[in-house]
């Protein structure tokens, strides 16, 4: 990916991480990612990380919705209609099948876009910065910026440990 | 934010991270199977065996190895399907409704239970497809540009609502399983020193990473999956109401129908579930994990669920008797509680309604073995359901001249067996090579209710 230097802070609970990322977001040392086994709610404020998630799905839904009747007027309507019982032809009980197939949507194009957005697919190599952020560590990665000595490294390697880093490492994946 | 102390532990034996990992991980890793897996995949299989043959059967000979004739046209195949379909709500009740409602007890369970809704569906659907007779124009039931008009298929009928309805909870529910087993895949990888386990686990995790902003879209996709999917609860069982309310058929033709099943559909749920995690905890000793507490929390709501179960059975005697139709009231007081089909008229009552009240006592609910033999009892209760609805009813119409008895032949017998093998080899394969709960989603929970007491400041 590239050849910079990052600095890996490894932390081994979960309110001690976000105590750091907070301390961290307050001295201005910008924070590429936090790894970590489960996720931490509060890290996304501190990181400022929002998704839009719920606006796609609600789209999606209305796609769902309107496509299904569209579908479902065209053949009963006005490719064949055909009429039992007296009914009109333009059925009230469509709106099972929109309903149904409504959530169908939904459900289908946000896991859809969760994958595309993570640019998550079967068989993908996604190295991880520390294979223990899998198990019972929680990672903080923060990349060397074009302008940051080895001075300034040094100091965030100091802040991390003042914060509760059981072990700060350097890394390139 | 959710700090729900009321379950108490959730996690007992003080657990770090690590332990979690490895004792959910350790027997699915486990270079070898055990013995017990294989004596029961052996007898699930022999079923399974059994039930293709049924199946060869009725494709072979055609719906007259059955043993259905002209009054009673719906036998066994639809009773199997409705108490499958019924165990399939599991799932996504215990899942979607408790993570929609924020219950933390559901973590250790869910999985499992998600794992019983898609077999149970896959072997709930096998049963209208050979009903169907003739398999192969199974197709015949989809929507799609044909040469015989070009006829549409019927988008009132509740048997086409059927069709879409289970099909898009098959789907849904894979997909939301799946997705939450994902993190899980990807703790699997990381952990197994196996090349090729590595290898089939990365596929299967599709390279996920747990990094901050992949967790916040994931939890965001999974909140809104489980959210659109918990109506589907209500829907996929009421339009297996309307199957049979949509007809005239006294005893049948009733509106309230669609709440009944869905209730019941729950019910039969949560008794699965009860039955399989108190195997599953005893097999692979997560006592720790599934607690008596659990236990406890899952009765008290089968208690709740079987209250409403008798309410509905005794207004179903009540509607019979107040609309003074003669044929209703055949139904129910002379068909259904005295007739030659009374025995699982009252099985289900005492079964469904009045079992499930020993819940009540404490002592009773604390004893896991006798939780365990109401568990099943329940699920046997929730099949006479079926049985009555479907066979009293039909055996017993307008004109005594059409009345015909009903019993299943061994075909019939065959296919419901296979199904149960079928059911029982899927879990046998979740047991084995998928984790079986929810490892990030334990973790998530670990801290904030157990024991562990170094470093509780709040973070609000």
């Amino acid at each position: 990916m590239n050849n910079q230097n990052q600095i890996l802070g490894v932390f081994d609970d979960p309110d001690v991480v976000t105590d750091a990322v907070k301390e961290l977001v307050k001295q201005d040392v910008k924070i590429k990612d936090v790894f970590s086994p489960f996720p931490l709610e509060h890290v996304w404020d501190l990181l400022k990380l929002k998704t839009r998630m719920p606006y796609a799905t609600f789209i999606y839904g209305a796609l769902g919705t309107s496509s299904v009747f569209a579908f479902l007027y065209w053949t009963s309507v006005i490719d064949y209609p055909l009429t039992f019982g007296g009914k009109p032809h333009n059925s009230l009980s469509f709106v099972v099948i929109m309903f149904v197939l409504t959530i169908l949507f939904g459900v289908v194009l946000t896991l859809a876009t969760l994958l595309i957005r993570e640019k998550m697919w079967p068989g993908k190599n996604n190295p991880l910065p520390d294979h223990r952020s899998m198990d019972d560590k929680f990672v903080i990665v923060i990349e060397q910026g074009h302008n940051m000595d080895e001075k300034e490294m040094q100091k965030i390697d100091e802040l991390l440990k003042q914060n509760g880093a059981v072990e700060v490492n350097r890394s390139n994946v | 934010m959710y700090n729900i102390k009321a379950r108490g532990v959730l996690i007992e034996g003080n657990k770090s991270y690590h332990d979690i990992t490895r004792d959910i991980t350790n027997p699915l890793l486990a270079k070898k199977t055990p013995a017990w897996w294989w004596i029961t995949a052996f007898l699930a299989s022999a079923m399974l065996a059994w039930g293709v043959w049924g199946f060869y059967n009725t494709i072979a000979f055609g719906l007259g190895t059955w043993g259905l004739n002209n009054s009673v046209s719906w036998g066994w195949a639809i009773i199997n399907f409705v108490w499958w379909i019924g165990i399939g709500h599991a799932g996504t009740a215990f899942s979607i409704f408790l993570l929609v409602l924020r219950q933390k007890w559901r973590t250790s369970i869910n999985r499992a239970a998600e794992a019983m809704t898609i077999f149970a569906v896959m072997a709930a659907g096998m049963f209208p497809l050979i009903h169907m007779g003739r398999i192969w124009d199974g197709f015949f039931v989809f929507p799609y540009p044909n040469t015989r008009g070009p006829l549409w298929t019927n988008f009132n009928s509740p048997l086409f609502w059927d069709v879409t309805a289970i099909s898009t909870y098959l789907t849904a529910s894979f997909l939301f399983w799946y997705v939450g087993m994902m993190p899980d895949f990807a703790t699997i990888r990381e952990r197994t020193s196996s090349k090729i386990k590595k290898a089939i686990y990365n596929v299967l995790s599709f390279g996920w990473v747990g990094s901050a902003r992949g967790w916040l879209r994931f939890e965001a996709a999974a909140l809104l999956m489980g959210g659109l999917t918990a109506p589907l609860v209500i829907s996929v069982h009421s339009i297996v109401a309307t199957d049979f309310a949509a007809g005239v058929v006294p005893g049948w033709h009733s509106t309230i129908f669609p709440p009944f099943f869905v209730v019941g559909a729950i019910f039969s749920g949560f008794a699965m579930v009860l039955t399989l995690m108190i195997i599953v905890r005893k097999v692979y000793k997560y006592e720790e994990y599934v607690t008596k507490k659990h236990l406890d929390a899952i009765t008290r709501v089968l208690t709740f669920v079987s209250l409403i179960m008798g309410v509905a059975y005794i207004s179903e005697i009540f509607v019979a008797w107040y609309s003074d139709s003669p044929y209703e009231m055949f139904v129910f007081f002379k068909n259904r509680t005295a007739g030659e089909y009374a025995y699982s008229y009252w099985a289900m009552i005492l079964f469904n309604a009045i079992v499930p009240q020993l819940f009540w006592f404490k002592k009773i609910r604390s004893n896991v073995v006798i939780v365990f033999i109401i568990s099943i009892l329940i699920n046997i209760g929730m099949w006479y359901e079926r049985f009555v609805i479907v066979v009293t009813s039909l055996s017993k119409t307008w004109l005594p001249a059409t009345w015909r008895g009903y019993s299943p032949t061994a075909t019939e017998i065959a296919i419901y067996v296979g199904t149960i093998g079928f059911f029982v080899l899927g879990i046998l394969i979740f047991l084995r090579f998928l984790p079986i709960m929810a490892i990030s989603e334990l973790k998530g929970i670990n801290k904030e209710t157990s024991v562990v007491t170094e470093n509780t400041e709040d973070h609000e």
